[in-house]
């Protein structure tokens, strides 16, 4: 274990090309009623370049859908604002006011999909009045016309009928639904697009057609960066350039698609991809096995590693003090054994 | 001829249906009550005479007079007919009333009663259940027990109760009655001043028990559409606040607005207790005195005129809710 590879947390030098997204030690929680603090992302940090689309994956209850809220940098009860800043595009979010933050950012610079995309728009409002209600908070110089002009266009572009501006959302199925909302959130070109979970709720062809409109969005420079949200490592692998697995609100490992697949570090991100089905070459003959135990309830994290309890390499070092991040090339992992050991265990088991 | 133009038609249809069987209902329900109601006003018209004969005569007179000599399917025919064109007949125990001048004297007390109270009612309500819900906070945790508290209480009896306090322990109110009774009905001020000091309780008791109501609902309403993504979805695109809360407040107001129009619709027999309790000469004391008097007529009267006010109401809310909310409009028109 060489100690120049270990370094803390927080100290993640400045990556040399331009970082469209850089988030620093952010903590945020859920106040419960009993006046609680649930910290669902507990010191996240990582940065994106620009061009670049990164995944975030993990268990039910990892935090992964907080943190795409928590990227926006707009809370509301009972998810709020702990520590840690938000760069995007060089500007410190979190330093900005409400205001400045809601007519500047949201929609402007990082736009998001939510999770349930069936429910996300107005029932009683056409798709084009809510284009026009938006288009009213940052660009209220436009008139009703050119706002239709520019939503028909961007429609079209999408291969969506403009007609669909002119419908209440009850009257569109469910992949046009979750398309529609897309083109919306991105009409006004964000630099950064948060997707939380997209797709999870649509049958294979209408997720195939999401991710498909995904990439057109990233080739046609509508927008620059993806954040992709998913409990489903496989399809992270045909979109994303880069894969973060997260754990009880930390994040345990980070790596390019290829690496987080093929070959895992953090035991975590080995059990999860053992755990499903994965059709590429090489894997698709793996015996499939679940993953022991459950998640640590946030309330009451455990100290040292959050997944020793689960984890059958743990031993008792893992559950002492902070666990380090180390770093191997341009990839990074939590957790106190070197690559190498790991890697001698992967081998022993799988004989 | 579209889809929405057959549902409409197809509506109609099933409301003049139900009308049908509101006349019959209306028609047949008084007279199964046991008793004889001329026997009553014969005696009362025969009193002081001691010729059987006469009083026989008078009896026989009313028999016919009043048609219940004839057997009940053709009074039924003569009702529908003279109905038909616009005759509700002659109270028995107003004789020689109209029917139809009865219920024009006292439509207007009742909607004068009515109408203001359930505004009133419906808009404080309605604004404190959206405040309750977005402020959230001691508002909230004060206004939510005491609309339910109110809403509990029965109408009679908050009505009773402050017959009891406010008229009769501290007499700022009049007990009963719609103006002072030895005053003449005209334009004065002395009579409207009368008139309102004599509105003021039941439509107090009115006014409570509607806010208590409305609070609950639009407050339970509100809460659900706060929670519900599109807020969320409507916020992270940058759109402010006070435009959000409008989408929320739209669309918790679409089951309101049915509770505002049936209680409109429903108005004229809807306070029926409440215009008992205070001596109201609104439509409620007529129906009562007219059961008591078994006096067909009117009880048919009174209850046709609710039948068809609630009626009137319903349809009317079924096409205004496919006009402003789109999914009932593409369930309407799945219907056909």
């Amino acid at each position: 274990m060489s100690l120049n590879a270990v370094e803390l947390m927080g100290d993640v030098s400045p990556a040399p090309r331009k970082n469209i997204l850089d988030v620093q030690g952010l903590k945020t929680y859920y106040k419960t009623r009993l006046k609680e603090n649930v910290y669902a992302v507990d010191g996240v940090s990582f940065a994106l370049e620009e061009g670049k689309t990164l995944g975030i994956a993990g268990e039910s209850g990892c935090g992964k859908s907080t943190l795409a809220l928590s990227l926006m940098g707009f809370y509301f009860p009972p998810l709020n604002f702990g520590s840690g800043s938000i760069n995007i595009n060089g500007i410190d979010i979190m330093k900005l006011n409400k205001e400045q933050l809601r007519k500047q950012i949201l929609g402007k610079e990082i736009a998001y999909i939510p999770q349930a995309a069936m429910n996300a728009l107005n029932p009683t409002l056409k798709i084009i009045r809510f284009i026009e209600d938006m288009m009213k908070e940052h660009r209220p110089d436009l008139t009703k016309k050119q706002v239709w002009d520019i939503a028909a266009e961007r429609f079209k572009t999408l291969n969506l009928s403009p007609d669909v501006l002119q419908s209440y959302p009850n009257e569109l199925s469910g992949g046009m639904k979750q398309r529609t909302v897309i083109a919306i959130s991105t009409i006004l070109n964000p630099k950064i697009l948060v997707a939380d979970e997209p797709t999870s709720a649509l049958d294979v062809t209408s997720q195939k057609t999401v991710i498909k409109l995904l990439k057109e969005l990233l080739d046609k420079k509508f927008i620059k960066s993806l954040v992709f949200i998913t409990h489903e490592l496989p399809l992270l692998y045909h979109v994303t350039d880069d894969i973060m697995v997260m754990y009880a609100g930390e994040i345990v490992e980070r790596g390019s698609a290829h690496q987080m697949i093929f070959d895992s570090l953090h035991p975590y991100t080995k059990k999860l991809m053992g755990s499903i089905i994965v059709p590429e070459e090489g894997m698709k003959e793996n015996r499939l096995t679940a993953i022991p135990g459950t998640p640590p309830n946030l309330k009451n994290v455990p100290s040292g590693c959050r997944f020793a309890d689960r984890c059958s390499y743990a031993q008792e070092e893992c559950k002492q003090g902070d666990i380090p991040n180390r770093y191997v090339g341009d990839r990074v992992y939590r957790c106190i054994f070197d690559p190498d050991t790991l890697k001698e265990w992967y081998k022993n088991e799988e004989r | 001829m579209n889809a929405y133009t057959k549902y409409f038609i197809r509506k109609s249809g099933w409301y003049l249906l139900t009308l049908l069987i509101a006349l019959i209902l209306n028609f047949m329900l008084p007279r199964l009550i046991e008793g004889n109601p001329v026997s009553t006003i014969a005696s009362q018209v025969s009193q002081g005479m001691t010729d059987s004969d006469s009083i026989k005569r008078v009896y026989d007179n009313f028999m016919k007079e009043f048609g219940v000599d004839k057997p009940l399917v053709v009074q039924f025919g003569i009702y529908l007919k003279n109905l038909v064109s616009g005759d509700l007949g002659t109270s028995f125990g107003l004789y020689p009333r109209k029917v139809s001048n009865i219920l024009a004297s006292a439509v207007p007390w009742t909607v004068g009663l009515q109408l203001p109270a359930i505004l009133v009612g419906w808009i404080l309500g309605n604004v404190l259940g959206a405040v309750a819900a977005y402020r959230k906070g001691v508002f909230d945790k004060v206004l939510f027990p005491v609309a339910l508290f109110v809403n509990s209480i029965p109408f009679f009896t908050l009505a009773i109760i402050m017959l009891y306090l406010l008229a009769i322990t501290f007499k700022w109110f009049p007990m009963g009655g719609g103006y002072d009774y030895q005053m003449v009905p005209h334009f004065s001020l002395d009579f409207i001043l009368s008139v309102i000091r004599h509105h003021t309780l039941p439509f107090l008791s009115i006014v409570l028990v509607t806010i208590g109501g409305q609070a609950i609902g639009m407050r339970e309403m509100s809460i659900y559409e706060l929670n519900s993504d599109y807020v969320l979805y409507s916020k992270l695109l940058g759109i402010r606040d006070s435009r959000v809360a409008r989408y929320v407040f739209k669309n918790a107001m679409l089951p309101q607005i049915t509770g505002l129009a049936l209680s409109i619709g429903t108005m004229v027999g809807g306070s029926l207790i409440c215009e008992i309790v205070f001596s109201y000469p609104g439509i409620g004391t007529w129906l009562f005195t007219a059961i008591r008097q078994l006096d067909y007529p009117l009880i048919s009267g009174c209850t046709l005129l609710i039948a068809l006010t609630v009626l009137l109401a319903n349809f009317t809310i079924e096409i205004i809710y496919g006009i402003v909310d789109p999914r009932i409009k593409a369930a309407q028109m799945e219907e056909n």
